[in-house]
Order: C-alpha cells, then sequence, then structure tokens
C-alpha cells in the first residue's frame, strides 16, 4: 500500500516505517534441481507477480542437468473449491450488469436528493431495486450440476436429485434475507429454517449433518424389509423433525409397517398412533407468511393467532402424550421413537440436543419448537450463542462465520468473513447490500480513511476485484466498469490497464480503443494508436502504421516518414518499392504541415508515374505530359532545391528526346537558369550535395544545351 | 497458486518482461539473447522464438526500450558494453533482430533504463566509475542515433568531483507519471566505494537551464553511504 503522505500541500518525501504486521510468507515451488542464484520479480496484469528464478551457472563446465532458470506466474488467492473457472467467468460477467444498473440508479437518486427535503434519499423505489440487484446476481450463483435433495415424489426415497447448492449462493442468499428484504417482510427465523433445509448439505464435509444422515438412510432403505425396526429410522424421523423438515418426516412416518393393508387389522392402535402424530407434525404452527404450496404446517401471521393455536397444538400433543393408548402399543420401537418424537415437539432440550448434529441445527430447532417469538437480532445472536456452546465445533465452515459475524451485527466481520471465505468478487458485490438500509454501515463504508490512502472500504473492495479481474486475459475487459465507479484511483489504474494491453492482435487493440473512448481517455488513446502504428510500420505493414500514425496524430513520426520518402527522390527504385512509395504518399496526404508540404512529393510522384509510361522514345504525348509536370515541378517553390539536380537528371530520358526536342526555348531556358542558380548555390557552405553520380551536372548540362540548340532551330 | 510459465535456458542468468508482459528477454552467461514468446494470447506459457548472440562475454543486464519506439532491447556485457537490438522487418527479409547501436567506453555501463517523455525517448546509464550519462534519441523511427544531453556524477554537489571510484553495480529507476507540466526525473543509486556515490538521489530536468538536477536524497543520514542494491519507482495512482 502506498507510505503516509504528508499533511503538507507541497509533500515531502517520508520514509515508510514498516510499522504493519509481518508480511505473509508463502513457499514457491520452481522445479529447478541445481541451487538458485538470482531472482528476478516483475508485476503483470492486475494482481500477477511473475518471478524468474535462476539456477547457478556451473562453474566447472559439466553438464548441468536441469534447466537453467524457471519462470513462475502467481496469483494469490485461489479460486472457489466449489466453482469452476468457467462457471466463475459467467459469474463475473454476469454481475456487471445488476452492478452498473445499480450505480447509475444510486447516482440518480443522489443527484434527485439534492433538489428535495428528505433527509435521506432511499425511499420505497431504492428497496426496489436493491431486491432487483440481489435477485439478478442470485440467478447466476445458480450451479448446473445436480445433487441429492431430500423431496418426496417416488414412495421409496427421501432424497432425489436437484440443483447442487455452493457455499456461495448459500452466502449470497444469508446476505440478502437479513440486509436487501426489507425488514416488515422479515420472518429472520423461519426464514433461516428454509435457509438450512437449502444448504445444510454443504456442512456435510466437514460436520456432521442431518442431511448426510439422511443420504445415508437413504442408501439402506432399499434394502429394508421392516421399517420401523431400524432404529436409524426413527433417528432420522426425529432429526429431520427437529430441523424442521416436516414433509419428509410425515412420508418417512407413511412407510411405517402397520399401514400396510395386510397389517392394518393387526396393529389398528399402532396404526393409530402413528398417524396421530403424522397429522399433529402437519398441523404444526408456523410463525410466517406463507408456506410453499405443499408444504405442512400452518402459518401464521399475527402474533396473537399464532399463540393461541400454539397453545392448543401443544395441548394436543400432551393429551395424545399422556394418553393410554401407548400401554396398548405392542411395538416397542415404535413406541419409543413416537414418544421422542412428541418430546421434540414439545420442546424438550435434551431431545433437541440429541437429535440435532451441529449448532446450526440446534439453532433452528430452538427456533421452531422453543422459542417461536424470537425476534430482534440481539435476542438471535444470544440464542446462537449458546447454541454454539451446546455444540462446540471443532473446524469453522465459512458459512458458520458469516452467520456469527451478520447476526452480531458487526458489518467489519461480516466483510472480513466474505473476504476470507468467498473472495473479492462477494465483497464487492456484497457491499450494495450493507449498505442498503443502514446508516451506520454505510459511513462506516463510504468513509474515506487515510490509513488506505484516502479512500473508503467499498472502493478499496471495487479496486481489488477490478485488480483480479485484471489478471485474466477473459475477465480483464469488465475491469473499467468496477473502476469508473471508484472517485479517487479508477481512473488511474484504468489509465495503466489499458496502457499495458499489448497491440499486436487487432481485435484486442479496437477493444482497448473502444474502452479508452467510451470513458474519453484521450492521451491513452492517442499513446496505444502511436504504439500500433510505430509496430506495424516496424514489422514492414508499413501502410497500417501510417494509418494508426494518423489516427494517433502523432506529427512527429509523421513528419520522419515524410522525409524518408524524400529520400527516395531522385534514385532509381524497383517498381514494387516505387508502388509502396506511391502508396504511402497517398496515405500521407498532401497535408501542408508535414514536412514543410508534401504537395511536392504528390506532384514528383505525378512526374515519376508519366516518365515510367514511356517506352523508349515512342509516346510523344506522355512525354509532354511528362515535360509539362517537370517544368510546373521546376517553376513551383514548394520543391526544395536539392530536389532540383536530381529532378533534372531523372528526365535526362526527356531532355534526351530522339524525334524532337520536348522543351521549347523559354522551357530550356529556364531550366538553364535553374542550373545556374545551383551552381551559384553550391559555393555557400550549408549546400547539401545529392547523391548522384558525378557527371549527373555534365550531363544535364549538356542535355539542356543541346536541347536549346534544337528548340532554337525549330522555332 | 503459482504455475510455470517458462522455462529457460541453460546458462539463463537476467530476464525482463515487456512493457505488457506478453514477452520475455533473457541474457545467457554465454552471451545469447532469447526472446519468449506465447504461441496463444489467451495462453501462458512461453516458448523461445528467438536466440542470438549479442556478446562475446556473458549478458548481466536486459531492458527493453519502450514500446513507442519499436520493439526493442538493450543488453549490457559483463566487459561493459551497451548494445541495442531491435526486431525488424526491413524489405522482403523475414522478420528477425538487429543490431541498431553499441557503446563502448573505457568504463563499463552497469545500468540503463528508458523513459518516454513528450518529445523524445531518453535513456540512462550508470557507469563504473560513478558517471551517469543522459542520451537522447534523435530521430523517433531509428534507433541508431543517439546524443548525450548531459554527464553528471551521482553526487549533490555538483561542484567537486569524485575521481577513482570504483562502483560494482548501479541501480536506476525513472518517475513513471509523465503528466503534462511535470519534468521527467529518476532515481540513481550506486553500490560503490565511494559513499557520495552511493545514496539514491532523484534526479529532476530544469528546461530553463537544461540540466538535471538533484530535488531529494532518499538515505537517513544514519545510513546515507550504504550500498544500493535495487530501487524501483511505485506508480503513481491518484495522490
Amino acid at each position: 500500500m502506498p507510505g503516509v503522505s504528508s499533511d503538507s500541500a507541497r509533500g515531502a518525501l517520508v520514509p515508510l516505517s514498516p510499522e504493519s504486521p509481518a508480511a505473509a510468507v508463502y513457499p514457491l515451488r520452481h522445479g529447478l534441481k541445481s541451487p538458485i542464484s538470482r531472482l528476478s520479480i516483475s508485476w503483470s496484469r492486475g494482481n500477477s507477480l511473475r518471478v524468474s528464478v535462476f539456477a547457478a551457472p556451473s562453474s566447472d563446465g559439466s553438464v548441468n542437468d536441469g534447466d537453467g532458470g524457471k519462470v513462475v506466474e502467481v496469483k494469490l488467492g485461489g479460486g472457489d473449491g466449489e466453482i469452476s473457472e468457467a462457471h466463475w467467468r459467467r459469474i463475473a460477467y454476469g454481475s456487471v450488469s445488476p452492478f452498473a444498473l445499480l450505480q447509475s440508479r444510486k447516482n440518480a437518486v443522489f443527484s434527485l436528493s439534492k433538489f428535495s427535503m428528505n433527509s435521506s434519499p432511499y425511499d420505497g423505489d431504492w428497496w426496489d431495486y436493491i431486491m432487483e440487484y440481489s435477485k439478478d446476481i442470485n440467478a447466476l450463483l445458480v450451479n448446473q450440476k445436480s445433487a441429492s435433495v431430500p423431496v418426496l415424489d417416488d414412495p421409496k426415497s427421501v432424497i432425489t436429485k436437484g440443483e447442487e447448492p455452493t457455499s456461495l449462493k448459500a452466502a449470497w442468499e444469508l446476505l440478502e434475507m437479513f440486509y436487501a428484504e426489507k425488514p416488515s417482510h422479515s420472518w429472520l427465523p423461519e426464514r433461516l429454517v428454509d435457509w438450512l433445509a437449502d444448504y445444510d448439505s454443504l456442512f456435510s464435509g466437514t460436520h456432521p449433518t442431518v442431511h448426510s444422515k439422511l443420504v445415508d438412510f437413504q442408501k439402506e432403505l432399499v434394502n429394508l424389509q421392516v421399517v420401523e425396526d431400524d432404529p436409524k429410522y426413527w433417528e432420522v424421523m426425529s432429526s429431520a423433525l427437529a430441523v424442521g423438515w416436516l414433509n419428509i418426516v410425515v412420508k418417512m412416518l407413511r412407510l411405517h409397517g402397520s399401514y400396510r393393508l395386510d397389517q392394518l387389522s393387526n396393529r389398528e392402535t399402532e396404526n393409530g398412533l402413528v398417524e396421530a402424530v403424522a397429522v399433529l407434525i402437519s398441523k404444526m404452527p408456523r410463525m410466517r407468511l406463507e408456506h410453499e404450496a405443499g408444504k405442512l404446517g400452518e402459518c401464521y401471521k399475527a402474533k396473537p393467532d399464532f399463540v393461541k393455536a400454539w397453545e392448543k397444538w401443544r395441548g394436543q400433543i400432551n393429551k395424545l402424550d399422556s394418553s393410554a393408548f401407548w400401554f396398548q402399543c405392542a411395538h416397542q420401537q415404535t413406541r419409543e421413537g413416537l414418544r421422542s418424537m412428541l418430546q421434540i415437539m414439545l420442546g424438550n432440550a435434551n431431545s433437541l440436543c440429541s437429535a440435532t448434529y451441529n449448532w446450526i441445527e440446534l439453532y433452528i430447532s430452538h427456533f421452531l419448537y422453543m422459542r417461536p417469538l424470537t425476534v430482534g437480532l440481539e435476542s438471535m445472536y444470544s440464542l446462537a450463542q449458546k447454541s454454539i456452546q451446546l455444540k462446540p465445533m471443532a473446524s469453522a465452515h465459512r458459512l458458520m462465520g458469516l452467520i456469527i459475524g451478520i447476526l452480531g451485527e458487526n458489518t467489519e466481520v461480516v466483510l472480513a468473513e466474505c473476504l476470507k471465505g468467498f473472495g473479492p468478487w462477494m465483497v464487492a458485490h456484497a457491499i450494495e447490500l450493507l449498505t442498503a438500509g443502514s446508516d451506520h454501515a454505510e459511513m462506516l463504508l463510504h468513509e474515506e480513511r487515510q490509513n488506505l490512502g484516502g479512500i473508503s472500504i467499498e472502493e478499496l473492495h471495487r479496486l481489488v476485484y477490478a485488480q483480479v479481474l485484471s489478471s485474466f486475459p477473459l475477465t480483464w475487459q469488465i475491469a473499467p466498469i468496477y473502476l469508473i465507479s471508484c472517485m479517487k484511483h479508477g481512473m488511474v489504474l484504468l489509465q495503466r490497464l489499458l496502457s499495458k494491453q499489448p497491440v499486436q492482435d487487432n481485435q484486442l487493440l479496437l477493444k482497448s480503443i473502444e474502452i479508452c473512448r467510451l470513458y474519453e481517455l484521450h492521451s491513452v488513446t492517442s499513446n496505444i494508436m502511436k504504439i500500433a502504428g510505430v509496430h506495424h510500420w516496424k514489422h514492414g505493414r508499413k501502410g497500417s502504421g501510417v494509418f494508426w500514425l494518423q489516427q494517433a496524430r502523432d506529427e512527429y513520426r509523421l513528419n520522419r516518414i515524410a522525409l524518408q520518402l524524400f529520400d527516395s527522390v531522385g534514385k532509381t527504385i524497383s517498381d514494387e518499392s516505387f508502388k509502396q512509395w506511391e502508396g504511402l504518399i497517398q496515405l500521407l496526404g498532401s497535408d501542408s504541415k508535414t514536412a514543410g508540404g508534401l504537395e511536392f512529393l504528390h506532384k514528383y510522384r505525378d512526374f515519376k508515374k508519366s516518365l515510367r509510361q514511356i517506352h523508349d522514345g515512342k509516346a510523344t504525348d506522355s512525354a509532354r505530359q511528362a515535360v509539362e509536370s517537370l517544368i510546373s515541378l521546376m517553376k513551383n517553390p514548394s520543391t526544395p532545391q536539392r530536389f532540383w539536380l536530381p529532378l533534372l537528371y531523372d528526365s535526362l530520358k526527356l531532355l534526351n528526346w530522339k524525334e524532337r526536342p520536348l522543351l521549347n526555348v523559354s522551357q530550356t531556358n529556364l531550366l538553364l537558369n535553374k542550373l545556374q542558380e545551383l551552381s551559384m548555390a553550391r559555393l555557400r557552405p550549408d549546400f547539401i550535395e545529392s547523391e548522384l553520380p558525378p557527371q549527373a551536372l555534365n550531363s544535364v548540362r549538356l542535355a539542356l544545351g543541346t536541347n536549346l540548340g534544337r528548340a532554337i532551330l525549330e522555332e | 497458486m503459482e504455475k510455470p510459465v517458462a522455462t529457460l535456458d541453460k546458462g539463463a542468468i537476467c530476464s525482463a518482461w515487456n512493457y505488457c508482459g506478453q514477452r520475455l528477454a533473457a541474457g545467457s552467461v554465454d552471451g545469447y539473447l532469447s526472446i519468449l514468446d506465447s504461441r496463444d494470447p489467451l495462453s501462458s506459457s512461453f516458448t523461445s522464438s528467438f536466440k542470438f548472440k549479442v556478446h562475446e562475454g556473458c549478458v548481466v543486464k536486459v531492458a527493453w526500450i519502450p514500446p513507442e519506439y519499436g520493439v526493442a532491447v538493450a543488453c549490457i556485457a559483463e566487459d561493459g558494453t551497451l548494445s541495442i537490438w531491435e526486431e525488424l522487418v526491413e524489405g522482403t527479409n523475414p522478420l528477425e533482430w538487429k543490431l541498431c547501436t553499441s557503446f563502448k567506453t573505457s568504463s563499463k555501463v552497469l545500468d540503463v533504463q528508458f523513459s518516454v517523455t513528450q518529445t523524445s525517448l531518453k535513456m540512462v546509464a550508470a557507469y563504473s566509475d560513478g558517471f551517469v550519462k543522459v542520451f537522447e534519441l534523435l530521430d523517433p523511427l531509428e534507433l541508431k542515433n543517439w546524443q548525450l544531453q548531459a554527464e553528471f556524477q551521482n553526487v549533490i554537489d555538483s561542484v567537486t568531483i569524485v575521481g577513482k571510484a570504483s562502483c560494482l553495480t548501479a541501480c536506476i529507476s525513472w518517475n513513471p507519471q509523465n503528466g503534462e507540466g511535470q519534468e521527467s526525473s529518476f532515481i540513481l543509486g550506486f553500490n560503490s566505494d565511494t559513499p557520495q556515490l552511493n545514496s539514491p538521489k532523484v534526479w529532476e530536468f530544469d528546461p530553463a537551464h537544461q540540466r538535471w538536477l538533484p530535488v531529494a536524497e532518499l538515505a537517513l543520514p544514519v545510513d546515507k553511504g550504504d550500498q544500493i542494491y535495487s530501487v524501483a519507482w511505485a506508480p503513481n495512482i491518484g495522490r
């Protein structure tokens, strides 16, 4: 990070004291056999670091097995194990428009709020925008892979295929739940119950979960003849009940042997008890707005209604629990299993604790059966702490850390957990949710901080994410969107990003220029074009070179090119080179700024062209045309004096025309005068001698003299 | 976390990436310069596409010339010769690397760095006798003609000349910021036996007097005479 700058306006150089904590150290594998003698480091695009490791050259001349050196590229912050690179790119590309849309809406809202009297610019529309943003991003996180999810179509299966959840999506939904939804819509405990139902499987890798027990039981289920004899059957049902997966429980209950038609007559009481429990479960009151279709349980919106129903329900459970039918139930496991399920429904803390496997499940079970009326993050947080104490975990899962941070209402912890567990993408996009409704969070994240170089935390994370995007050739093009949303450092970083793009590939070049134009980075545009022009020029593609230099308005180099073209005047060059020379003059145009007028070059080109059309003294008309061009060239003041002799030397053919003298007296006199001027000029010290054979002047003089004679005779 | 992107031949001793990180120049102890490219712009695996001899002795340092002036590399040999090689297509010849110019003086060149100003390309070369020379390119399209613009020692006091200095290495870094109204500047440090030469100083061009002036000395009074091995200028991103 940049060192501390002084406050004085002039700026002084201040030594950067190493007060920051010890830097992280990472081992680097290079694969060289010999010991290392040197290292060279260089930052590449974005945040990739390239390290060249050189092996010590062998001093004794022996054959060194292995290579002389290796170059490795280091990108810190590896990807998410659950998400493939292609999926990550889809997410990155897909997040761009929701992000950009939200930023433009934010700007619109802020500019409007300057004129209105509202203290806070956030109104009803704002929550809709945030929700739209959140849903758009959420849609991107859907994984194409499918996995096992507890559902209920097939009678014998409790688990079926569905979409495989990812921690990233789980995390996003948590943030959406707590920050993006309007406060009046949140029935947070119930939302958490649903959330766990979707994502409990994510914890199975590192912690024991109800989901994994279900999956295991499903495998055994196919082989079981008499389900109710297997103690696992009852355990799994209790666990599912504890976390509120009512549909699964009821379905499993109906697998009970007592439902079989041939058993019905013998096990009537047993069946009655099982059915009674099933009915009670399906009528469980829940404090929420509504259920998805097909889900069991009765929903209540208002607290008094819920409380009444809850007491009634509990009363029914107690009545069943104390009924005499239990003694008549012959099957022991059924009796015990059902009664323990009743205990769960009655909110028995021990039963809940033994039925759940990790603290989140225990937490959820407390909401369902012990404290269904919990409101407020504070009470939710203290309940979570209690659950953690009751079920301490050896290792932490990134989602768990996130939940604790959210419940603790600690924005910094939430950000830290997002960054640590889910990476820069998550932080850059989640900040929008965090600042949505909370003034405190907004202040915290938008405040400019000196220790960060004068930028806010929000800007810092966007810049970090943009750097990550810049590190990959397939995603650098979306980095600009994030960079321009950063007020302070974004533009400069964008300029750097664009200046470092290669120009060889035409498509890439055009893309870079397009982005530059979009953000009005004129100096970067002309620089890129300049580099492209020079590159093409030096690699034999002179036409493209001139084109790009013209686009860049690089007068300096174009002048030099024009001067180079001048060098070809008076020299014999091959047809191919002539074509190229001619083409370049065409491209350069007759812009009078370049090299004091390319007008001369154009005329010279026309003259040369007409000269070439003359073959062996035959076509008089074209010869005459050539003479006209010659005369006009010699008369023209824009013709530099140093080219007079080369011009005349070039036209020796014309001057020595066999058929008849092509120049009349006055024309010949004009040329002779010019020649005289030239001889005078040669005496001056600053005269530049043109590279012509030594007898050139004499041959021209001779030809002109002869021509004069013939012309006089003609007249 | 790390991924190998290139393997260098035996004897490789120094390397430098070009401005966009797409080409690598590597110098070796037997005087060869290799240029490595990646075949596919999306892949990050580099293989040698050119390898040619640049010096009789060991190549100790390579530096790329800014792309506004072509695809070229400056090589410093162990005997102190500086040569500039450029990738060109001339006429109908295929693409090849050609020697543009070579500097050989009695004192050895220790380090060279290039900078693009608004008007021209400047080259700073630090020599083993403690002097530093600033060259300017005359023709933007030819890397042949360099004009010596300034010659001075890395000392604050410009009047006295430190004689008989013997420097082992030097390091130079140009200020990457070339905004309008800002003169170009560079920082220079030596590793030598003469303490006054060592401390890194920032030199800025004064157009009024057409001279280079030291504007800052980046050393605490305690360790002013310490040898300097490497300097680098951080990119300015908005402050």
